[in-house]
């Protein structure tokens, strides 16, 4: 069963299909979620019916919201972002709604959630449609936050994320839609706040997310005969598997965290930061990050690309903790 | 209209001003931690609007909200521990009046964000259209709040969907610019009336004074009775004079606010057509000082919430 091999697209298709079946509350809506052209979501309408997978009118704050109000009455809505860019005109729904309703209810209320949203650049397609911004998520406490980077953990966290109790943001790579992989046929779940050991090494840790998750793979290979690397994806950013980075930082004594959204108190610095504080005595050279610097993303590809962390970026990071 | 019904409408507005009196009095004596919006002189709204809600059905608030919770039927006890930031209140004492969350009363919730809760309570329309539980949700927000936009994007969506869901804009604006002491160079709105933007989304709509209870009750009755036969949305406004200041624990406006009194007018009313006689009147207003004072004494004698308790809730654990 574990060879059949899917788009992540399928899989997170799957994944919705299979939620759907199991649990008559789980209900999706967004903008377009009926398109035969989205893989994410084309045929749920067919099969589930108009009243449980809805498009909605192009009002990010008022659809969110009332994902939030369908949530606390006992529905677990998936609702879509078409890009997490068009989210910030809806910030009050997510960040103080969405985020805080459990809390400052004091647990009268739960917020059972998915906020999924599209991120990432490399399409030439300027500051408004190719940003991450999963950083802006993780600051504000109370959401979880995931970033599968393969299909296998593209199904199985999103099941895991539709049946949480709290408000997920699951974020969903545009450049790894077609990207291909294994996925088990039947349900099942990743859970939240456990890394992957991506690749086993003992000389440089990286950290890494998403679509970056290849390029350093990439990279590792490209260095093999230089340094063994070793690459972590937490998959999860909120809740952080903390224990899996300070332990390997604690093996290699190096790290490299790769991130694609802004540098700037983004989660490269969460994770500098706590190895800082938790395993600065493991440390055998400074932390280096690779991030987007901070820049809006330029439309022109050559001034995109050149902002991107990418393969060369990560291998002279790696070298440069190995000096 | 029975008898019974119009005496309850009063007691409502009875209890709302009898409970936020109380409130006033435990912040001067430094009682309870934080000044808030009060609904004084909006009473009818409320009390008119929710005469028509089953505990199923939703409301969301604004930040001015005890109204609503308590015509809504929330515990006077829990709210008043709520408000004094108590363990035993409705939120643990994490709240206070802007967060207010019972689930049990249907009041979900108050909102500190103006316009916040409107599309929250969009899903709260949902969620009875889903289950086709004959359910509805009533959306409060003010004449500012509706210039928000996700206030005009819920009101198009819920259109759209024909969602069970009645808004309900209590519009202050008048009365803003008298409490501000000066006229205010930009007004907020352009059209005198909120209710007309019901028609660019193709709802009904329509404006009604909001210190005449009984028209509120007949009007609200329409709307809520179109929601949940299926029909969709409706837009209410409500023109209402907020009667603020110190009443210091008593019922009665100033003569000069008596006009726009919501008590007071129903009183006229019920006297005249022989419902209210001093007897009952008296009756009501001790059985509801009564309750507010026990409200008083469980909140003052609650503990407050353990410092470690602020980590409690920002997730569900277990989850």
């Amino acid at each position: 069963m574990a060879d059949r091999v899917i788009t992540y697209s399928e899989a997170i298709n799957e994944a919705h299909t299979q939620e759907m079946e199991r649990d008559p509350n789980v209900i999706l809506f967004g903008e377009n979620v009926s398109s035969s052209w989205r893989g994410a979501t084309k045929g749920l309408k067919e099969r589930f019916g108009r009243e449980r997978v809805r498009d909605t009118p192009i009002t990010e704050t008022s659809f969110i919201g009332m994902g939030v109000g369908a949530a606390i009455r006992g529905l677990r809505p998936v609702v879509e972002l078409m890009l997490v860019d068009f989210g910030l005109v809806a910030m009050d729904q997510i960040l103080n709604q969405m985020a805080k309703s459990h809390y400052m209810s004091g647990g009268a209320v739960k917020v059972p959630m998915v906020l999924r949203a599209a991120y990432g650049a490399g399409t030439s397609s300027g500051a408004t449609h190719s940003e991450s911004l999963y950083s802006i998520f993780a600051h504000m406490p109370g959401m979880k936050v995931v970033l599968p980077s393969n299909p296998y953990d593209a199904k199985g966290l999103l099941i895991t994320a539709i049946r949480d109790d709290n408000p997920v943001v699951f974020m969903e790579h545009r450049l790894l839609s077609r990207t291909k992989g294994p996925v088990p046929e039947e349900p099942y779940t990743v859970p939240f706040g456990v890394a992957n050991l991506v690749r086993e090494g003992s000389d440089v840790t990286i950290v890494v997310t998403g679509k970056m998750v290849g390029l350093a793979m990439e990279a590792a290979d490209d260095l093999k005969k230089e340094a063994s690397v070793e690459v972590i994806d937490p998959r999860t950013i909120v809740p952080l598997d903390e224990e899996a980075i300070l332990n390997s930082v604690g093996k290699t004594g190096r790290l490299v965290v790769v991130d694609e959204d802004y540098e700037r108190c983004g989660f490269s610095a969460e994770v500098a930061a706590i190895v800082a504080e938790k395993g600065f005595n493991n440390l055998k050279a400074s932390v280096c990050r690779v991030a987007t610097p901070n820049v809006p993303l330029p439309f022109n590809p050559t001034l995109e690309k050149q902002l991107l962390p990418d393969r060369e970026k990560i291998a002279r990071a790696i070298r440069n903790v190995m000096a | 209209m029975y008898k019974e019904t119009k005496l309850n409408l009063y007691r409502s507005m009875v209890r709302i001003r009898t409970f936020e009196n109380g409130c006033r009095k435990l912040i001067s004596e430094g009682k309870l931690p934080a000044r808030f919006g009060m609904y004084t002189g909006q009473e009818a709204v409320a009390a008119g609007v929710s005469a028509h809600l089953d505990k199923e059905d939703e409301i969301g608030s604004t930040h001015r909200p005890i109204g609503h919770l308590i015509a809504k039927g929330c515990s006077l006890n829990k709210l008043m521990a709520e408000l004094c930031a108590k363990r035993t209140g409705f939120n643990k004492g994490k709240a206070g009046p802007y967060h207010t969350f019972d689930p049990e009363s249907g009041s979900l919730g108050a909102n500190g964000i103006v316009g916040g809760s409107v599309p929250m309570v969009a899903g709260y329309a949902l969620a009875h259209q889903i289950k086709k539980d004959g359910g509805v949700a009533v959306s409060y927000f003010g004449e500012g709040a509706s210039n928000q936009g996700g206030v005009q994007e819920t009101l198009n969506l819920a259109a759209c969907w024909e969602l069970p869901l009645v808004f309900v804009c209590e519009n202050s604006s008048p009365e803003v610019q008298r409490m501000l002491g000066h006229e205010i160079d930009y007004p907020q709105l352009s059209i005198e009336r909120v209710s007309d933007r019901a028609a660019a989304y193709g709802m009904p709509g329509s404006s009604h004074d909001g210190w005449d209870v009984l028209k509120i009750f007949e009007v609200a009755g329409e709307a809520v009775r179109r929601a949940r036969e299926g029909k969709g949305p409706t837009l209410l406004e409500f023109k209402v004079h907020q009667i603020e200041g110190n009443l210091e624990g008593r019922i009665e406006a100033e003569e000069d606010e008596k006009v726009w009194c919501p008590i007071h007018n129903l009183r006229q009313k019920l006297v005249a057509d022989g419902t209210l006689t001093p007897e009952i009147d008296d009756k009501i207003r001790k059985e509801e000082s009564v309750d507010v004072e026990e409200a008083i004494t469980f909140a003052l004698g609650s503990p407050e919430p353990e410092p470690i308790e602020a980590f409690d809730d920002v997730f569900v654990e277990g989850a």
